[in-house]
């Protein structure tokens, strides 16, 4: 998934303190939360654009922040700040499935008495016809179910679109649903708590559906919808408390505009038009904010790590010297202080900080002079380095330093800045053949294997849409990644050998250039009672435990 | 009829009788001469000409300013370092970052220096610690460069198409008008857009001609295209109506050849329009560049220009406004030196004007 592909984060701020002040009226949310707090009429946002609001296809925060109270899986996150966000909890199903000894089976049961918000009920199949309408739509999650029975492979669902998929099971009666691995995988539970396993009835046309929302489950339905416009959520009429793992939410209706310009966003926080800028406070008015509207600012690092993809199949990159000078040629503070306005943390790791796998590497710092003298070695000064990024800043000014600092080093970089329509998928066609590339990642769920599997396995290099765009490929990581890919429990000695596949890639081999956790901002209007404000480690700022003064 | 009195009748020895009256005989003086003795009385036209030659001058001078006195390249960032200014050390680029867990917002250049850090930073800093008055003057060879190269082609075409086409009627000049009309039916910044956006992406690489993305010839030859029927419609109006002139109808009844006739006859009777259009189109130019650069289909980055510059320094308007301002007040003085120069020079080539004037 790439930068504006989010779906969840990290949480470094400090749970606050429970309840909500005064002011509030009507009902108490519910209990589903960690917190209490008042309902309130309506709330007023402005929003990036959502992609699709269609489940099947939506892959952006801006879907997913705001949707994860309206469409529900069997599983889902905690409603809680910090880690315990990054918790997985029975949503629609009864309770955590029973997993087989072997990995490769999962059995669920859903809740008695479950209904769309149109009224109908829930059915066990609705689950397989969800998933099998993620293939027949060409959803961008797809992928992700491979390893279910009977998806790939020449007569598999995936290439066939037709019958069904064998690896699904379900029985309407009993509310059952089992789903068969063809072999085990650690991350499973968090991939059914993805967007792309969010319940929709059977029958739901396998089209987008954006604009026609698609009956809910959550406490929450889309009454409209107008792309780049507006939307307006309400409160689900059939909800009745059914997922009690869930917070009921306390605004009772949410009006979102849609503005994709930062300043214009915070303008409209500013002068009080709206409760909440979902954009991140540009830095030239970041001062302004954080001296005049100190309360109504936070600021947090969610799971992201910003990095400069280096090929390693291609000269000069494939040589382990010149890719070590690049690590020393980049100073991260100097990125963050200048082009990100500080909003920013330092990092030699590609996995970001918060993971229980995560072990804090320091093991080069900035030495443009010793940088040179690694390329002098390497044999490769004076070679022309295509150097791709993204025309719009922050992006393109984060290339533009990634460009200088090779020619600084020895190398005569050539700048190529693309539109981020096309950006992704240029990088990651191999005919493209980049050397050194602006990329980023925001993780699709709270395991490594989103990170080193996805991003850095070199036995899934692809020759277009490749999400190793460096064709980093080392045999003996590949080998562990995939040895760790069938370990569901979570261990410390798993998480040690998650770690040093971290610092084999980073370090011995040196392969991609980590310099940034970016930080992002949550700016609200002084109607919103900021003692409220919970940020989980996967839904980012949870909307749906507000409350105002 | 002529006549030999000295009265105030007009006739053709009149001019002779005066000037032999006042200084014994006359000269014949030529156009370009008259029209020099009007420019030369035009101070404002004249200082906006010198104001133009300044600013040429200036960018010429970049690279000796940038090695000698500023002491970095165009595109050289600074960030994390720091520069000397009355003897203490100054962040190019403000530090911002978490601090004992509190945020602090950075990433604010430093502002015009003028001379006081020794010629570096006169007119500030960018958010990559890069030199604005070095990104100027070399923005200002490239914004400067487009404009005159592209006018240079421009006029060029757009000359051989209303010759062509003003001088034979018929096919070549329903040809040549439907293309006029063709290009003209774009708004001519939409279409640079268009042109400019692709072809800074793979390049040009057709019919044996190959120009690399990122390469000036880029935006100079798209405003070279989008404007050519903005000069060659003109031009070719005033062909027709020259064509059917005695001394062309002399020049036919003598065996002229077209290429003659248009070499030898048209083209040295549009040199004063050519000329007025060329200084203006520049400046045309120049601010077309300016507004395809500001909208990433001009020169490409790292390369400044002046268009990059205020592209580059809009997100820092508040904390940084110099950003854009500076390359702002640039391209305001640079156009608004060829437009005034270039309306005088069409006042000192048009006599029709001068009288037009006079009353």
């Amino acid at each position: 998934m790439k930068a504006v592909c989010l779906l969840a984060l990290v949480g470094v701020l400090p749970l606050l303190a429970a309840g909500c002040g005064g002011g509030g009226k009507k009902s108490s949310s519910g209990s589903g939360g960690t917190r209490g707090g008042e309902t309130y009429a309506q709330l007023n946002v402005v929003w990036d654009a959502p992609d699709y609001m269609d489940p099947a296809l939506y892959y952006t925060v801006a879907a997913y922040q705001l949707t994860n109270y309206v469409w529900t899986g069997l599983v889902g996150y905690k409603h809680a700040s910090g880690p315990a966000g990054a918790e997985l909890v029975p949503y629609l199903a009864e309770s955590m499935p029973k997993i087989s000894a072997d990995g490769k089976t999962y059995n669920f049961t859903l809740r008695p008495n479950l209904k769309y918000s149109n009224g109908k009920p829930v059915k066990a199949s609705d689950f397989r016809y969800t998933i099998e309408r993620d293939f027949k739509m060409d959803s961008p999650g797809v992928g992700f179910y491979s390893d279910i029975a009977g998806v790939s492979g020449a007569n598999g669902f995936a290439t066939t679109k037709k019958g069904h998929i064998s690896g699904i099971t379900t029985n309407d009666a009993n509310r059952t649903i089992q789903i068969k691995l063809t072999s085990p995988r650690g991350d499973f539970l968090y991939i059914l708590a993805l967007e792309f396993s969010h319940f929709v009835p059977a029958g739901t046309p396998a089209t987008d559906q954006s604009t026609h929302p698609i009956p809910a489950t959550g406490p929450y339905i889309v009454k409209s919808y107008v792309p780049s416009r507006s939307f307006v959520l309400v409160r689900n009429p059939n909800y009745n408390d059914q997922i009690p793992t869930m917070p009921k939410g306390n605004p009772d209706k949410v009006v979102g505009k849609i503005i994709t310009d930062p300043v214009a966003a915070y303008q409209q926080v500013v002068s009080n038009s709206s409760d909440y800028d979902f954009q991140t406070v540009p830095n030239d008015r970041l001062p302004e904010a954080q001296s005049k509207y100190k309360d109504q600012l936070r600021i947090y690092t969610n799971a992201n790590t910003y990095y400069f993809a280096l090929n390693n199949a291609i000269p000069p990159f494939n040589n382990l010297k010149a890719r070590q000078a690049v690590q020393q040629a980049i100073d991260p503070s100097a990125i963050i202080s200048g082009i990100y306005g500080g909003l920013g943390r330092p990092t030699e790791n590609f996995l970001p900080p918060g993971y229980p796998q995560y072990q804090k590497i320091s093991a080069w710092k900035f030495d443009l002079a010793a940088a040179k003298k690694l390329v002098q070695q390497s044999g490769t000064a004076g070679q022309t380095v295509d150097v791709y990024g993204p025309n719009e800043d922050p992006s393109k000014a984060t290339t533009e330093y990634l460009a200088n600092q090779l020619s600084k080093i020895g190398y005569k970089s050539k700048l190529h800045l693309l539109s981020h329509q096309v950006y992704f998928q240029t990088i990651g066609n191999q005919a493209t053949k980049a050397q050194a590339m602006f990329t980023n990642w925001f993780q699709d769920y709270p395991h490594p294997l989103d990170w080193f599997d996805v991003l850095l396995n070199g036995d899934r290099i692809t020759k277009t849409h490749n999400n190793n765009p460096g064709n980093v490929n080392v045999p003996s990581v590949n080998k562990e990644i995939d040895a760790l890919k069938s370990e569901t429990q979570i261990t410390p000695e798993v998480n040690n050998r998650w770690a040093k596949v971290d610092k084999d890639l980073m370090v011995t081999y040196a392969t991609t250039v980590p310099y940034m956790n970016r930080s992002q901002t949550d700016f609200f209007s002084n109607r919103m009672d900021m003692s409220c404000y919970t940020f989980s480690v996967v839904l980012y700022w949870d909307w749906g435990l507000s409350c105002q003064k | 009829m002529a006549t030999t009195d000295t009265s105030t009748d007009f006739t053709l020895d009149t001019a002779a009788a005066l000037a032999a009256d006042e200084h014994g005989t006359i000269e014949g003086k030529s156009p370009w001469l008259l029209a020099w003795r009007r420019l030369r009385r035009n101070y404002v036209a004249l200082s906006f000409l010198a104001l133009f030659f300044l600013i040429v001058i200036a960018c010429a001078l970049a690279g000796p300013y940038a090695r000698h006195i500023a002491k970095t390249g165009p595109n050289d960032n600074h960030l994390g370092e720091t520069f000397a200014r009355n003897g203490k050390q100054i962040p190019i680029v403000s530090k911002g970052g978490f601090v004992n867990g509190t945020f602090v917002a950075g990433g604010i250049p430093v502002g015009p220096q003028l001379w006081h850090a020794g010629g570096r930073y006169v007119f500030g800093a960018d958010n990559q610690g890069r030199d604005v008055s070095v990104r100027l003057l070399y923005g200002g060879q490239n914004s400067l460069k487009v404009g005159i190269g592209s006018g240079i082609i421009c006029m060029f075409f757009a000359l051989i198409l209303a010759l062509v086409a003003g001088y034979f009627s018929s096919w070549a000049d329903w040809l040549i008008s439907r293309f006029f009309d063709l290009i003209w039916a774009f708004p001519v910044l939409l279409l640079a857009i268009a042109l400019g956006t692709a072809l800074s992406i793979n390049g040009f690489h057709h019919f044996g001609i190959s120009i690399e993305s990122g390469s000036l010839w880029i935006p100079t030859l798209v405003i070279s295209y989008v404007l050519i029927p903005y000069v060659g419609r003109p031009l070719r109006g005033q062909i027709l109506s020259l064509r059917e002139k005695e001394f062309i109808e002399a020049a036919k009844a003598q065996g002229a050849s077209p290429v003659r006739i248009m070499a030898s006859e048209l083209l040295p009777n549009l040199a004063s329009s050519v000329l007025v259009f060329f200084a203006l189109i520049i400046a045309s130019n120049i601010l077309t560049e300016a507004g395809l650069s500001f909208l990433g289909a001009g020169v490409q980055p790292p390369s400044p220009s002046w268009g990059t510059m205020i592209a580059d320094g809009q997100d820092r308007i508040v904390t940084a406004p110099w950003l854009a301002i500076i390359p702002g007040i640039a391209i305001v003085l640079t156009v608004l030196s060829l437009n005034v120069f270039g309306d005088g020079l069409r006042d000192a080539l048009d006599p029709r004007s001068k009288i037009r004037m006079e009353r």
